[in-house]
């Protein structure tokens, strides 16, 4: 039997202690340990950037981390995007801008954007597709979804 | 203009809100209590004969439940074509490419699974591969398939008119050959399912796919399972492109598990395993001969077509057919002359693959015509609008036109793109190129069969549901059928509750593709509606004594014309006529279409029976540098006649992801094979565009009104890729004089044209 480690975490507000095989991917112990499965495996290799969550205010790829490294972090899934019965900005715009179709890489998108917009609240478009470049979409060409993070920079600019 | 309520509005995606918020469960997000992982063994080895498989070590191995082989199946061939059935869920005689599946496994968790697979012991014979598909042909050369004489799996000739006479007759004769790759589906999510069987051997699926219903079809004869027994569930669905249609050993191994262990089992593929055992585009070679007049009258066009199918039939025989189809129909040309050769190799095999063999022969004929073009001198979108079909057209090789609008989308987008006065001043390494494209705008009843059912029902409160077979991948059904149910019933849409997809709660549907879905699906759902909507009314116009023809729906009310004062809401309606009245308001909705001429032939798809079929024109602007090869891709137009749109957003949404999984296609996506091996079975070295490599995309809906689709409308998802790639090759010969006639226009394939010019 592997030894397992304590993880200690805050995720989306809330405090866990789970203790965790240290081989499991942060990916794989937010989706199997806190059953929180809004974050996406597209590739399991740092490719797709269908797992991207926000480490201690930076968007990483879950799939590249250990649950073991990120004791004491704070983290956000999409699942703590939207506040009560509001979505967020960024949640509506992709919603109202036809930003999403199979909705596969959307978790992923829509977490990316939003930490870009409390990086830089207002990027020109050569910094938003540099900024989601590592978020592959296959079903949009990403042309709405560029619609939708103009979207979300003005609603959130107008509060 | 349209007097429509809800039809041809920007409505939002219905699902969108669970898919932002992270609530919308896939299947890989499922877990049932007590579920065991499964995983799948795959031969390493690209052409072998199977001696022995020993799973006693597997077995062995603490946390491992079960382990399935060839011996747990009734070794039933499968595949679309149940007459050219060539694949077995797990190989008992011979493996064919690597990815052939031989065992699976259910354990505790996937890492003990994953161990399990190593000591499984399959010892092999191995045999000499056939990669290339030429040489596949020969006689001397390993044959794949043992009960076939040769590795040909399907050929056929087709000739409309008269080919000769009209070579005779041309001013002008051209003939090219023209080779495409395979491309990897790659929806983001890959294949997932859960099975959980009852000790009745009852089961329910939980899969991704794009077919339910023909899934549980195919369950039932591949494993002699009495269809009763089985329920197929698709839960949220990543994509598809068509690489969710088929049976999948997955599905198999994830039954048998489950009978075996009386628990669930999940099995998930890796993105490896998606790219090197599920189905990618079948490759092509196509050598074409077109004869034309000074006018740029196309008189007579050839084609002799090669289709790389891989290990296994799959798709291949109608992908085969569709190729022949689309490259005949496209343009009136009184001669066609057609012969397609479908060819077994040791290598991941094709499947359907949006455009379903579109893509290779418009990328052939749209190349070819650019040269036309060129050796006439003339304006590529002139000789396209000279030789365009028509409305009410019956071609050469016997398809009936019903709506047509490519002459509007040529004209579309040549105006959008500012064409002449850039042609005019045309700048040194810019280039324009234009490619059109026809596809079916409905399905086929091709294989027989063309099906979607839907059934209505307003429940004694007054509820509207709407159920249908139909499945969104992410296309946008499950918001445009409950738009043309609320159309007809007066109401909006976000009030209709929408059942999908269930085999147990939905009538049948074919499935999603074949750019079917809106038509098919949309005709069933329109029925099904009027249907309900008569009962309803009727019951009405006897609890307020008036005549029907009085009575209109709005706003899930029944009301009397000009007389505000006189309605009942659906819910009065809804409780006298259940309490009162025992009557069920219900309404049912079943399309089958179109009736298949006499004429049509299964093998070359002669006289296609599909009911209606969709137009584009695509407009490629790029930038080449010559010192590297690079194409920027600066602008792009693509213009779509889908008949009627019932919703814009939804279509344009189609549009513009088509358009970059053509871009791929055309650029940057290049599987590399070593020996029947796929080299680069991943997202770091199998590049889709991401979002930093997009140009300016302009999406044009050109409506025409389909007498055949609900409302008008046609189909558009398979259609949004198919005329893609040639407007971009058309535009880099515009560009700097290179005509590339293999695909993909890499930068170093560009680089060496330029450098030998």
């Amino acid at each position: 039997m592997i030894k397992k480690y304590p993880v200690r975490v805050n995720v989306n507000g809330d405090d866990y202690e789970v203790l965790v095989d240290p081989r499991t991917t942060l990916l794989q112990f937010l989706r199997e340990n806190l059953d929180l499965t809004g974050t996406k495996e597209g590739c399991d290799e740092g490719d797709c950037g269908a797992c991207s969550v926000i480490l201690n205010n930076k968007v990483v790829s879950s799939c590249l981390i250990l649950a073991v490294e990120v004791d004491n972090a704070v983290i956000e899934t999409i699942e703590g995007v939207k506040k009560g019965a509001e979505l967020h900005p960024v949640q509506q715009a992709f919603v109202d801008s036809g930003a999403v179709q199979c909705g596969f890489c959307t978790p992923g998108m829509v977490i990316t954007t939003k930490a870009m917009l409390e990086e830089m609240p207002n990027p020109s478009t050569q910094e938003v597709k540099e900024y989601l470049a590592g978020n592959l979409c296959r079903c949009t060409g990403y042309v709405k979804i560029l619609d939708a993070v103009e979207y979300a920079k003005e609603n959130l600019r107008n509060g | 203009m349209d007097n429509y309520s809800v039809i041809g509005k920007r409505i939002k995606s219905r699902d969108s809100v669970a898919k932002v918020t992270g609530k919308a469960v896939f299947a890989g997000d499922m877990k049932l209590k007590g579920m065991l992982y499964g995983k799948v063994l795959r031969s390493e080895v690209a052409h072998a004969r199977i001696l022995g498989i020993d799973i006693s070590k597997a077995m062995e191995l603490k946390g491992v439940k079960a382990v399935v082989t060839c011996e747990d199946t009734p070794l039933i061939k499968y595949s679309i074509h149940p007459l050219m059935a060539d694949k077995l869920a797990f190989e008992d005689k011979k493996v064919r490419y690597i990815g052939d599946e031989i065992a699976a496994v259910a354990a505790v968790d996937e890492a003990t699974a994953a161990k399990a697979l190593s000591l499984i012991k399959v010892d092999l014979e191995e045999l000499e591969g056939v990669f290339d598909p030429v040489e596949a042909m020969k006689e001397d050369v390993s044959r794949i398939h043992d009960h076939l004489d040769s590795n040909i799996s399907k050929h056929f000739k087709m000739d409309c008119g008269d080919i000769e006479q009209g070579f005779a007759d041309s001013d002008y004769i051209i003939e090219k050959t023209f080779t495409t790759h395979a491309q990897s589906h790659s929806s983001i999510e890959t294949h997932a399912c859960i099975a959980d069987c009852d000790s009745d051997s009852r089961f329910t699926l939980w899969a991704n796919t794009q077919a339910p219903h023909p899934l549980k079809q195919r369950i039932s004869q591949a494993l002699a399972i009495k269809p009763e027994k089985i329920r197929v569930i698709p839960p949220y669905i990543g994509g598809g492109f068509g690489s969710k249609i088929d049976l999948d050993t997955t599905h198999v191994a994830c039954v048998l598990l489950s009978k075996k262990t009386g628990r669930p089992v999940k099995i998930i593929n890796t993105r490896e395993e998606q790219f090197a055992a599920t189905r990618m585009r079948h490759p092509s070679i196509c050598e074409l001969k077109f004869g034309f007049k000074n006018d740029g009258t196309i008189v007579a066009k050839q084609a002799k077509a090669i289709l790389d199918n891989g290990a296994y039939n799959s798709h291949g025989p109608s992908v085969m057919g569709y190729h022949n189809v689309m490259f005949s129909t496209l343009y009136t040309v009184p001669n066609i002359s057609y012969e397609g050769t479908l060819v077994y190799t040791n290598k991941n095999y094709g499947g359907a693959c949006r455009g379903y063999g579109d893509p290779q022969a418009t990328f052939a004929q749209e190349t070819m015509m650019d040269m036309i073009a060129d050796k006439l001198d003339m304006d590529p979108i002139e000789l396209r609008l000279k030789n365009a079909n028509h409305p009410d057209e019956k071609t050469a090789n016997a398809v009936e036109i019903t709506s047509c609008g490519l002459i509007e989308t040529l004209e579309a987008v040549k105006k959008a793109s500012n064409w002449t006065q850039k042609k005019k001043a045309k700048k040194k390494y810019r280039g324009l190129g234009v490619a059109s494209m026809t596809y079916t705008g409905g399905g086929s009843r091709g294989s027989g069969f063309n099906y979607s059912g839907a059934t209505m029902k307003m429940d004694p409160l007054g509820t509207i549901f709407l159920n249908t077979g139909a499945t969104d991948i992410g296309q946008g059904s499950n918001t445009i059928l409950p738009m043309i149910a609320a159309e007809i019933l007066g109401m909006e849409p976000e009030h209709i509750r929408l059942v999908t997809s269930d085999t147990d709660t939905t009538l049948p549907c074919m499935g999603t593709f074949g750019s079917r879905v809106t038509l098919c699906a949309g005709n069933a759902v329109s029925q099904a509606a009027f249907n309900l909507k008569k009962k309803i009314v009727a019951r009405a116009a006897k609890i307020l004594g008036e005549p029907v023809e009085r009575l209109e729906i709005k706003a899930r009310s029944v009301c009397v014309a000009k007389e505000p004062d006189k309605e009942i809401s659906f819910s009065q309606i809804a409780a006298v006529s259940y309490s009162q009245k025992q009557e069920v308001l219900t309404g049912a909705g079943y399309y089958d279409g179109p009736e298949v001429a006499k004429d049509f032939d299964p093998k070359s798809y002669y006289a296609y029976p599909g009911p209606a079929m969709s137009f584009a024109t695509h407009l490629a602007e790029v930038e080449v540098d010559p010192e590297n090869g690079r194409v920027d891709l600066i602008n792009f137009y693509a213009a779509h006649d889908s008949g009627k749109v019932i919703n814009p957003l939804l279509a344009e949404g189609q549009i513009e992801g088509g358009a970059v999984m053509g871009f791929g296609w055309a650029l940057t996506e290049e599987f590399k094979f070593d020996n029947g091996r796929i080299l680069n079975p991943n997202f770091h070295d199998y590049k889709l565009f991401s979002i930093k490599d997009i140009p300016d995309i302009t999406p044009i809906l050109v409506e025409t009104c389909d007498p055949n689709g609900p409302f008008g409308a046609k189909g558009l998802g398979e259609c949004a890729m198919v005329s893609t790639a040639p407007a971009i090759l058309n535009a880099i010969y515009d560009a700097v004089g290179v005509r590339i006639c293999d695909l993909p226009a890499t930068s170093e394939k560009v680089f060496n044209l330029i450098k030998s010019k």
